[in-house]
């Protein structure tokens, strides 16, 4: 493990973006619902979208790439979970009061200040993961900080925004986006980049994550919460790191970064003390007119052409690991790629494995005129995607001059590396939604929320006194349980001892046998709990009555009446004890226990025996 | 637009919208470019645009200074477009208009405005100077809910103009509210039309990369520069997806929708033809073809003004028709229910339209009929009380929008006397009345 000391010789700085969708009933500007019920889709939809200027007049470098790209997008919409608003064919909706509200809330858990007037921006997205070409999205808190362990962590900036659709699956021509998530509440925290080290990242994300939490008012499950992590070290530049699935492995992903960084700025030294040059491109296609090579020959065959470009002073260069299994070429690759080649051919590579015969290879060297030190890199495809394909790569090679290219990279929790996504959006891509009016904030009701602010250590604190037990007290702070959990200890009379294994223990195993316990309102949990507090169900009949998955307070009493679950007690049971005779207290206890097991409070029935 | 108190300050300070600027209030220090501000809400907000690109609203409140900041900015403006000047590409005029189809963000109201240049609309759209020789004139720029006749005749003259002068076809790019009036408008107007004139707009401005604008404008050129259609026609997406338009007759389209890219739909038609984004025409229907006369384009302009169109409903008082009579009214077309009714014999006399139609046509007011149901066509036969209106004087429109009707009572009137008007009305001009009506039209 390497430690603090390490990280700051290298200039390591690091700060994440974290996302949240709010769970809320309807989306930020419509009012489709926000639940993404697994609908099937109703129509689909195919739009093409283009790079515009923004306001101030710049036009984005990463939305002219995916422009360039001409992709088509295809989008599924769905009956309940999308409408009009959702494809661009219908303004906004007001702004979701309840989305604004959940906002506030971890504004003020996060000690945010909040705008006087919150304004409503469009973020252009140029992926097609928007069919309107922005995203809806505001800035709702500044100047905030957070304690985690003993630092104190500033974050700058928490943004509301509507959440992208889904990919379905996406190829050289096409993108295939679900839009029922389009649309819905989504919080972005930015933290400080005074992140000092991989694993603080990881202690970072949690603590969010905890708190985030600890609201009860945000969705759960796979994909609701993501990171971004942007990191860069001394002589490099901010990338950002998307996608991470796991926060158990954001520390190695991070590391793997660091080490590519590293290797790239060693290589850009490397060029420059070569004087190295990346020369124009040529087109090649003749070279190889009767080529053997078999991914030549079908590109040729099919119409293709070859385009090769000279890399002076690149040799073994290109060859070289950046990343386990990833080298300078595909880095390059990965350019070309986007240009819609399967990748490029380079001269580090071992060229047999292409079946490039001797003879090629010179009459390439000698048409790119290649001397000694030099290296070529090769494409071939369509004439159209080729002559994309080789300008995008030459891009590449001359970042890498500059050591990191500025990228956005996706997390790959397999590899544990990262992958080129698109270059890093720049700062022009804003400009005001006019569809929607600004947003008057009020501050005394914000000051209102502030100061009723949970800390979650102090809440930890006050679940390890009511549950009496820490390890469920930890599981408690974690558990989508958690607001049912205080709600029940503050209506009731009922100790948290003994609702926490229900909620957490008894909930688990009864849904591992097949109990719709998910069905359970928070109606049903408080008439059981009632009950129970009232005396008129014992403890070992809660289970019983959550076996019938009760979706609401009646059917709980429903439940203990059809079951017989009604505690038998008092009077009732003293007359029950008198009617089984003179028999030994033991005996009693057995056979009294063997037959009201569910009826009978055991420790009722011993004292009355004892009394007897 | 700032309070005054704030503007006086900006002004001391020599700052205006636009400038870098320092704000300090309290602990917080912001940095950015002072945003105008819309003239809704809180009077005492300063708006600023971040470095990170967010406006925000922040309170100037005592104890609040601003300052400007010595940053330059590069000041963008659109490169100017030197259109390829394609041999052998046919000349097509783009007459501008205004719309949303050339409008842009307008930070004054926070609305969407018209603003922008023509030639910005190339720039957008490099792939017009592939498919034509683009020529542009600047005629005005209106939002479509300003037009007047008195813009359709300028437009039709201008229409012809170009067309006289060498023009393939003609493009204009119109405010989508009122575009099927113009259309019907240029329909009437444009006389030994032998060339497609093509209409067309944008329901989401061009500043948006999802706008439908660019689409719209490619299909537009390309049906003025490829079809061999010689009428009026509407060109817009023919569904939501960015694949299809359709062109649609000057006389047969309407809205149909606020705010859908594919709003405009034919009624008791079909569209003349489907065009798709790499420029392939299917036609869908008959139309008139360009034929090889060498005569010149006419545009007929006169208009009456005073014809109005008026809409029978339950409770509807037909004291609104002796209005119009007194306000020197030459015609009325009425949207009629079903089949082309107006109240009779209602509980109350007052309300029964037949009198009053009597009187107008009496008084030598041309009143048509038409339904407002759209679809479909209008008769006089069916129930005696369609006979008795009938026979009170009013012209049954057959299967003419009430829209197109009253456009066309306009261009009647102003260009022919009562009479002939009158024998006209009903009868088909330019596509606007279809004697049957096919099985599979809505």
């Amino acid at each position: 493990m390497r430690d603090e000391k390490h990280y700051e010789s290298i200039g390591f700085k690091c700060g994440l973006e974290i996302h949240q969708r709010l769970a809320t009933e309807s989306k930020l500007f419509c009012s489709c619902s926000a639940q993404m019920p697994s609908d099937v889709s109703v129509e689909e939809i195919e739009r093409r979208q283009r790079a515009v200027a923004g306001e101030l007049g710049k036009v984005d470098p990463s939305a002219v790439f995916e422009s360039a790209r001409a992709r088509k997008f295809v989008y599924n919409a769905f009956s309940k979970s999308a409408c009009l608003v959702d494809i661009d064919e219908e303004p906004p909706h007001e702004l979701n009061p309840e989305a604004l509200d959940i906002a506030m809330l971890i504004s003020a858990s996060l000690g945010m200040k909040i705008p006087a007037e919150i304004e409503t921006m469009r973020k252009e997205v140029v992926d097609g993961s928007d069919p309107s070409a922005f995203q809806r999205t505001m800035l709702v808190g500044y100047n905030g900080r957070m304690r985690v362990g003993k630092k104190d962590l500033a974050i700058p900036t928490v943004f509301l925004e509507e959440e992208s659709s889904g990919i379905e699956r996406s190829d050289k021509e096409i993108v295939l986006y679900n839009i029922d998530r389009l649309g819905v509440p989504l919080i972005e925290i930015d933290t400080d980049p005074d992140i000092k080290t991989p694993d603080e990242a990881k202690e970072v994300a949690r603590r969010i994550g905890l708190l985030l939490r600890i609201t009860g008012r945000v969705q759960r499950g796979i994909g609701s919460i993501r990171q971004d992590v942007n990191i860069s070290i001394r002589g490099g530049t901010r990338v950002e790191i998307k996608g991470f699935q796991e926060l158990e492995t954001m520390d190695v992903i991070i590391d793997r970064e660091i080490e590519r960084h590293q290797k790239l700025i060693e290589l850009a030294g490397a060029l420059h003390k070569r004087k190295a040059k990346v020369h124009n491109s040529e087109e090649v296609t003749d070279i190889f007119k009767s080529t053997k090579a078999k991914l030549l020959r079908q590109s040729l065959d099919g119409g293709g052409v070859a385009i090769a470009a000279r890399l002076e002073g690149f040799e073994g260069l290109l060859g070289q690991e950046v990343n386990p299994d990833r080298r300078l070429g595909s880095e390059i690759s990965d350019y070309a790629k986007m240009g819609g080649v399967g990748g490029i051919i380079h001269s580090d590579e071992n060229l047999a494995r292409y079946e490039l015969s001797d003879a090629e290879v010179s009459a390439l060297n000698e048409r790119l005129g290649l001397k000694k030190g030099d290296a070529f890199i090769l494409v071939t495809g369509p004439a159209e995607a080729c002559s994309t394909a080789i300008k995008y790569a030459l891009i590449r090679a001359e970042l890498a001059f500059d050591g990191v290219p500025k990228e956005t990279r996706g997390a790959d929790g397999k590899r544990l590396i990262t992958t080129f996504m698109r270059p890093l959006p720049g700062g022009s891509r804003m400009y005001p939604e006019t569809d929607v009016k600004p947003i008057v904030t009020d501050e005394k009701a914000y000051a209102q929320l502030k100061s009723r602010v949970v800390d979650p250590d102090n809440l930890l604190k006050e679940l390890e006194a009511d549950i009496g037990n820490k390890q469920l007290a930890s599981q408690m702070l974690w558990s989508p349980y958690l607001p049912l959990f205080k709600e029940m200890v503050d209506k009731t009379k009922v100790s948290g001892s003994v609702i926490a294994p229900i909620l957490l223990e008894k909930t688990k195993e009864l849904r591992r046998s097949g109990v719709a316990v998910d069905r359970i309102g928070a109606d049903a949990f408080a008439r059981i709990f009632e009950r129970y507090g009232h005396g008129e169900i014992t403890k070992a009949a809660i289970g019983e009555v959550i076996k019938a998955a009760p979706a609401s307070a009646d059917e709980v009493d429903r439940a203990i009446k059809a079951n017989k679950l009604e505690r038998i007690s008092g009077t009732e049971l003293k007359s029950i004890i008198h009617k089984l005779g003179n028999k030994g207290k033991d005996e009693l206890m057995r056979e009294l226990m063997s037959k009201y097991r569910l009826n009978v409070d055991g420790e009722e029935l011993r004292s009355l025996l004892d009394k007897r | 637009m700032y309070s005054e108190r704030i503007e006086k300050t900006l002004k001391a300070k020599g700052i205006s919208v636009g400038d870098e600027v320092k704000l300090t209030s309290g602990d917080d220090m912001f940095e950015g470019v002072l945003m105008p501000r819309a003239e809704t809400g809180d009077s005492s907000i300063i708006v600023i645009k971040l470095r990170n690109g967010y406006n925000i609203g922040l309170k100037f409140g005592d104890g609040a200074s601003i300052k400007k900041l010595d940053v330059k900015r590069e000041e963008f403006a659109f490169p100017k477009v030197e259109l390829k000047k394609g041999k052998g590409l046919p000349k097509v005029s783009l007459l501008y208009t205004g719309g949303t189809i050339g409008s842009k963000v307008d930070y004054k109201t926070g609305g969407v405005h018209m603003l922008i240049k023509p030639e910005e609309l190339l720039y957008a759209i490099p792939e017009l100077s592939g498919i034509a020789e683009v020529e542009i004139r600047d005629l005005m720029s209106i939002a479509s809910e300003d037009m007047t006749y008195k813009e359709w005749q300028r437009i039709a003259k201008e229409t012809a103009e170009a067309l006289n002068s060498g023009a393939r076809g003609v493009v204009i790019t119109h405010g989508t509210d009122t575009m099927h009036f113009t259309s019907a408008a240029l329909s009437f107007m444009l006389e030994c039309l032998n060339a497609p004139v093509v209409m067309t707009g944008a329901q989401r401005s061009s500043d948006r990369g999802s706008s439908d604008a660019f689409m719209n404008a490619i299909c537009a050129v390309s049906l003025a520069a490829k079809s061999d259609v010689a009428e009026v026609g509407i060109c817009m997406h023919a569904n939501t997806s960015d694949d299809l338009c359709n062109l649609i007759r000057g006389t047969k389209a309407r809205k149909m929708h606020t705010s859908r890219r594919d709003a405009f739909r034919p009624v008791n038609g079909r569209p003349i033809a489907r065009i798709d984004v790499g420029g392939k025409i299917e036609y869908a229907s008959g139309y008139k073809k360009i034929s090889d006369t060498e005569a010149r384009v006419k545009a007929i302009t006169g208009f009456e003004p005073k014809v109005a169109l008026i809409k029978v409903h339950p409770n509807s008082d037909p004291d609104v028709l002796e209005y119009y009579l007194g306000k020197g009214y030459k015609g009325a077309i009425i949207e009629g229910t079903g089949l082309g009714h107006v109240p009779i014999a209602p509980s109350d006399k007052k309300y029964s339209w037949l009198g009053a139609i009597k009187r107008a046509v009496d008084a030598g007011m041309l009143v048509g009929m038409t339904s407002q149901c759209l679809n479909g066509r209008v008769n006089t036969n069916v129930y005696t009380n369609l006979r008795l209106i009938h026979g009170a004087g009013a012209i049954y429109c057959e299967d003419m929008m009430p829209e197109v009707a009253v456009v066309k009572l306009g261009f009647l009137l102003g260009n022919y006397e009562r009479g002939q008007a009158a024998k006209l009305l009903d009868k088909n001009l330019k596509g606007e009345i279809t004697s049957r009506t096919e099985v599979d039209w809505r």
